[in-house]
């Protein structure tokens, strides 16, 4: 059988190389060592020296002068002495270099494939990935396109041309992004989280507003379903912060109310048709000269800090104000050092803002406590939400007619109580108590406080 | 010599010389014919010294060679089939085709392996002596070398360490006269290697490396001294390679075809054939036979090799780890307790190298100043005077050399702790890790182990500086074949020392030198803690943290503070980087859908990263904000305090990450 002759690798990555001449004529003797060939490498030409020995048989398809060779190729033969010399590589080359071969086929897979990848690609019109994302938003098919850039590629200016004109809710509706995590929840609550208004960084839909949403009702069924308002949706996150962010405690106390009772008589009897305080505006003024004492509990959470505002001004002061749309919190300036018609005088106007939905943002802003009313309601005590970044919020019941017991006799007075949530983690349980108890003594005296005070 | 032990020494050479001559020149042809995947280095011309020096060596004597090894391994007792097989990739080659020609693997027959890189060979060879030493066996271990390896640290570094221990190790240099393509006379500035031995206080000597007879002789004296505990030597043989650095390279831009020939006049093999005949101790008959009968056995090596199946490729990542279990009885408690006696991280690990030490002869300790001083953080303190300068070995400030040593070390049979101090200091030895010590097993198919700790200290504080404080375990944990441990408590750090030192792989432990005389709860009784199983540190709902050693403390000290807004943390210590418990960090996000990973170390390819990167991955749906990682600065450690602080995160930095992330 004769020996095969075949390109070596010359260094370790060259995979052909350029056959240059043989060195040795069809029919020479060969031995081994004798340079049979010479074979041009990533660095230089070489002489290529045999291996075996035997007569050199060049047949009619060896590579020509010039020629690029692959690294394992059979290119020519050594028989021995009178043995017939293969005529052709391709004939006798399977079987003599089967193995020199054999490490080429993933090579060959890869060539097969590329043609039919590049194919694929080509029916697909090219595009960065922000403008695909852009496309997708608008709902514009990118094959319609005739692209722009370089090479036909699609522009965003291209998208945004085609689609000018409808974009209409189509861009509102997925441009919304929700977590991975919120989507799982979606999908295994059958929720619809595109139709949620996110909590997260920039509107991102989380989880937690998956969660607070309501599956999508049946038609069978028969409830309605309520679109979730943005006012709504504002009071929710704001009341699941708070609950989140502090640590709130109420506390409540009993009180008399009689002498506030017949002070707001009195004042109802000197104004004569003119603006009348209400019990609230009565007790925000009172509960502005009890924070005085007690400044903490008018703390602001801002940031890492608590902001203590200063007491001669800054103590703005929120009132809770049931409207249709839900719970809003206007604050009213300088509750400290304005009199208690000009406080009333606020708070009516703030009210009929409220109800009318034309508060202004600032008008919500700076408060350093809430006053939240519930006793028309015929509450007496409850546990209201702190208004974030506020400390504290007062909860004020009905004012009721008791018997009580008054120098070991049973005589009727006017009867409230008071229910006070604030921030533990900022405020201790007996500094709490004793502000309440500050602004239950304030309550149960209220001419000699508002006497006391110079506003 | 009388007549017949004559004849009998020179068939004895001729036949080893005549193995390894066919056997290349046959791989010189399969290597043109496709059957050699890789890179093919031959000895032909050179087959003198192997053949030589390793008829002197017994079955347990163990040789460490270099990428020109072939010859070295057939010597030893390398099956040519087994050779021929590797080279061709097959599943019966003498490293299961996960070596080739540089990486030839025969433990069975003391063949300790060739290699891709030059010099670590010598430092093995000390390793095998100082573990024959260690364990009081008369064994030898040689180093082969060319001319190339001798102007390299690693000689310099290992024949001093063999000097001053006394090793019974051969250092056989054979000057072939070029370092690749580069001439030694170019290349040394004394270019006599022999005369090198004096520097290093051992005898050195030049012997020619064509004259079998010659180099029988020197290296019979060599290895009887080993063996009587006189120490090292150093054999430098000249001679000259007479095929191309490696097969299909030219040859002739550095050296003359003229050259070459009149070297392959001084072919070893006919040199000592004519001189036997005319001596008349063999005759020329009896030589053929040996001819024939060797043409014989490596045709049959390459029709074996030729038929023997390929490796399977499901198989590729077999043997990066040891898959033997670790040989410990000890109990794994991976959970660690609530109370009980309270311990420093320092002696907690100290505490587990003594139980170990008494349980294991093998066990050996290396570093500066780990001996009588006791060791810089006091690793060792009172081990010496139990245990001796043998098992407690102070060395030179030659991180390479005793990190290169250890492996070989380990692969004869020993277990060494190497106690780096800082573990900045060991990047000298960084080759040795990465290249060697990583890498035995798996190139031997794990027959080989490699049971090494590598132990020092990391992190930022105190003004260290930039010398004595990096973090590295993102760079060793890119690595296979190693475990790398960064514990924070010092019960983690006792139940995973012991591990380590129960374990076949090697161990990269490094210790947060600002958390060492932290306190915590360590039990009285033994027990170990599996490698790849994180610690919950501290349950929560809200956001899962992944940190490391001191950051996993400075973590825990917000952890209060934030649960008083509202968020509940999830604290997890990996404890080991590599393996990495991906799983229970999943688990955890699973359940709070936020993730923040704080780590010291720098952030490119780094450890949060990975954390990162697998968690987006696999946990995808379950999160609920983006993954935030808080990295050290990228920058080199600062001396100055302010600068210091600056660069590492602080407490106040991961707690506001965290409520940033709570708002995500």
């Amino acid at each position: 059988m004769p020996f095969s002759i075949t390109i070596p690798r010359l260094g370790w990555s060259m995979e052909e190389g350029t056959f240059v001449r043989w060195l040795k004529k069809d029919g020479d003797v060969v031995r081994p060592g004798d340079a049979v060939f010479e074979l041009e490498g990533e660095k230089a030409a070489q002489d290529i020296e045999a291996v075996d020995s035997g007569i050199l048989s060049i047949p009619i398809d060896a590579p020509k002068p010039g020629s690029v060779v692959a690294v394992g190729a059979v290119i020519g033969f050594l028989v021995a002495d009178g043995e017939a010399p293969p005529n052709a590589i391709k004939a006798n080359s399977s079987a003599s270099s089967s193995t020199a071969m054999s490490h080429a086929p993933s090579a060959a897979a890869i060539v097969e494939t590329t043609p039919s990848r590049l194919a694929e690609r080509e029916q697909a019109p090219a595009a960065a990935p922000s403008v695909r994302r852009l496309a997708r938003e608008r709902g514009v098919s990118l094959a319609s396109l005739e692209g722009s850039g370089p090479s036909g590629r699609i522009m965003a200016d291209d998208v945004r041309t085609t689609s000018t004109g409808k974009v209409t809710s189509m861009q509102t509706y997925s441009a919304k992004v929700a977590s991975p995590r919120a989507r799982r929840v979606a999908n295994e609550l059958g929720i619809d989280w595109r139709r949620l208004q996110g909590t997260g960084r920039d509107g991102r839909v989380r989880e937690r507003d998956v969660r607070m949403a309501k599956p999508q009702s049946h038609s069978s069924s028969g409830s309605t379903v309520v679109p979730v308002s943005s006012r709504r949706r504002t009071i929710a996150n704001r009341m699941i912060s708070s609950r989140e962010q502090t640590a709130p405690v109420t506390i409540t106390t009993h009180i008399d109310a009689t002498n506030l009772v017949g002070l707001r008589a009195q004042f109802k009897q000197a104004a004569s048709g003119s603006l009348i305080p209400s019990y609230s505006d009565i007790i925000m003024k009172l509960v502005s000269l009890a924070l005085r004492q007690h400044p903490l509990l008018a703390a602001r959470s801002e940031g890492d800090q608590w902001v203590i505002p200063s007491m001669s001004d800054g103590l703005h002061i929120g009132l809770a104000v049931d409207t249709e749309g839900g719970l809003v919190v206007p604050v009213v300036r300088d509750v400290g050092s304005i009199g208690l018609f000009e406080l009333a005088k606020q708070t009516v106007a703030l009210i009929e803002k409220s109800r009318a939905g034309t508060l202004g943002v600032s008008e919500m802003q700076e408060g350093v406590f809430t006053i939240t009313n519930l006793g028309s309601f015929g509450i007496d005590a409850f546990t209201p939400i702190i208004n974030l970044p506020e400390t504290a919020v007062l909860g004020l019941g009905r004012i009721r007619r008791e018997p009580v017991v008054v120098d070991d006799k049973i005589v009727a007075r006017d009867q409230l109580t008071l229910s006070l949530t604030f921030d533990h983690r900022i405020v201790d349980g007996a500094p709490a108590a004793k502000f309440l108890q500050t602004v239950s003594q304030a309550i149960e005296n209220p001419s000699a406080w508002l006497l006391r005070s110079d506003g | 010599m009388t007549n017949q032990d004559m004849a009998k020494t020179c068939l004895g050479l001729y036949r080893k010389m005549q193995v390894i001559r066919q056997t290349e020149e046959e791989l010189a042809r399969c290597h043109q014919r496709g059957l050699i995947h890789g890179a093919c280095h031959t000895y032909v011309g050179e087959e003198a010294i192997a053949s030589a020096v390793c008829s002197h060596l017994r079955t347990e004597d163990v040789v460490f060679s270099t990428h020109r090894g072939h010859g070295h391994a057939l010597a030893k007792g390398l099956p040519p089939k087994e050779l021929m097989a590797e080279l061709f990739g097959r599943q019966t080659g003498c490293s299961r085709g996960r070596g080739g020609s540089m990486h030839l693997f025969s433990p069975e027959v003391g063949m300790m392996g060739t290699s891709g890189i030059v010099g670590p060979c010598i430092l093995q060879a000390c390793g095998g002596g100082y573990s024959f030493k260690l364990m009081k066996t008369d064994n030898v271990a040689v180093a082969f070398f060319g001319d190339g390896a001798v102007n390299n640290g690693a000689f310099h570094e290992g024949l001093n360490m063999a000097s001053i221990w006394k090793l019974p190790v051969l250092f056989v240099c054979e000057n072939n006269q070029f370092a690749t393509e580069v001439p030694f006379a170019y290349s040394a500035g004394n270019p006599s290697v022999g005369s090198r031995g004096i520097a290093y206080g051992m005898p050195g000597l030049t012997v020619d490396g064509n004259d079998a007879l010659e180099l029988h002789r020197v290296a019979s004296e060599a290895v009887a001294k080993a063996r009587a505990g006189g120490g090292p030597t150093l054999i430098e043989c000249v001679t000259y390679r007479t095929r191309a650095h490696a097969e299909g390279m030219g040859d002739f831009t550095y050296r003359t075809r003229e050259d070459v020939e009149e070297w392959k006049k001084r072919c070893p093999i006919q040199r000592l054939r004519t001189r036997a005949i005319e001596h008349g101790a063999v005759t020329a008959a009896e030589f053929d036979a040996v001819d024939h009968e060797i043409k014989g056995l490596v045709d049959e090596a390459r029709k074996f090799a030729e038929s023997s199946p390929w490796p399977e490729a499901a198989s590729a990542t077999q043997f990066a780890y040891s898959e033997e279990p670790v040989s410990s009885k000890v109990p794994v408690q991976n959970h660690k307790p609530t109370s009980g006696r309270e311990i420093t991280m320092t002696q907690a690990t100290h505490e587990a190298l003594s139980e170990e030490m008494a349980k294991n002869p093998g066990i050996f300790v290396m570093g500066e100043g780990i001996g009588q001083r006791g060791g810089n953080f006091k690793t060792t303190t009172g081990l010496f005077d139990l245990y001796g300068p043998a098992r407690l070995c102070d060395t030179p400030i030659c991180e390479r050399g005793f990190v290169g040593l250890a492996c070989g070390a380990g692969m004869t049979g020993t277990r060494p702790v190497i106690d780096f101090m800082f573990a900045d200091f060991v990047l000298d030895s960084v080759g040795e890790i990465v290249n060697q010590i990583a890498k035995i097993q798996y190139m031997s198919s794990g027959r080989l182990k490699m049971p090494v700790l590598l132990r020092g200290c990391i992190g930022i504080g105190h003004s260290a500086a930039t010398h004595h404080s990096g973090n590295y375990y993102a760079m060793y944990a890119q690595i296979p074949g190693l475990t790398v441990v960064v514990p924070s408590s010092p019960y983690d750090a006792k139940g995973l020392f012991k591990r380590a030192l129960n374990s076949n792989d090697p161990v990269i432990f490094l210790e947060h030198r600002e958390i060492l005389s932290v306190k915590g709860p360590v039990p009285e009784t033994e027990y170990e803690i599996e490698f790849g199983k994180a610690a919950i540190v501290r349950p929560g709902r809200d956001v899962t943290v992944v940190a490391l050693a001191r950051m996993v403390h400075l973590t825990l000290s917000v952890c209060d503070e934030l649960e008083k807004e509202g968020i509940s943390v999830e604290l997890v210590d990996p404890r080991t980087v590599l393996p990495l418990d991906i799983e229970t960090i999943l688990q955890s996000v699973k359940k709070t859908g936020r993730l923040l990973v704080v780590d010291e170390g720098f952030a490119p390819c780094g450890f949060a990263v990975d954390v990162a990167a697998q968690v987006a991955d696999r946990g995808f749906n379950d999160l609920d904000a983006p993954i935030k990682r808080i990295n050290g600065a990228f920058t080199p450690t600062p001396y100055s305090p302010p600068l210091e602080q600056a660069v590492v995160p602080q407490a106040e930095t991961i707690s506001r990450a965290i409520r940033e992330l709570m708002r995500e």
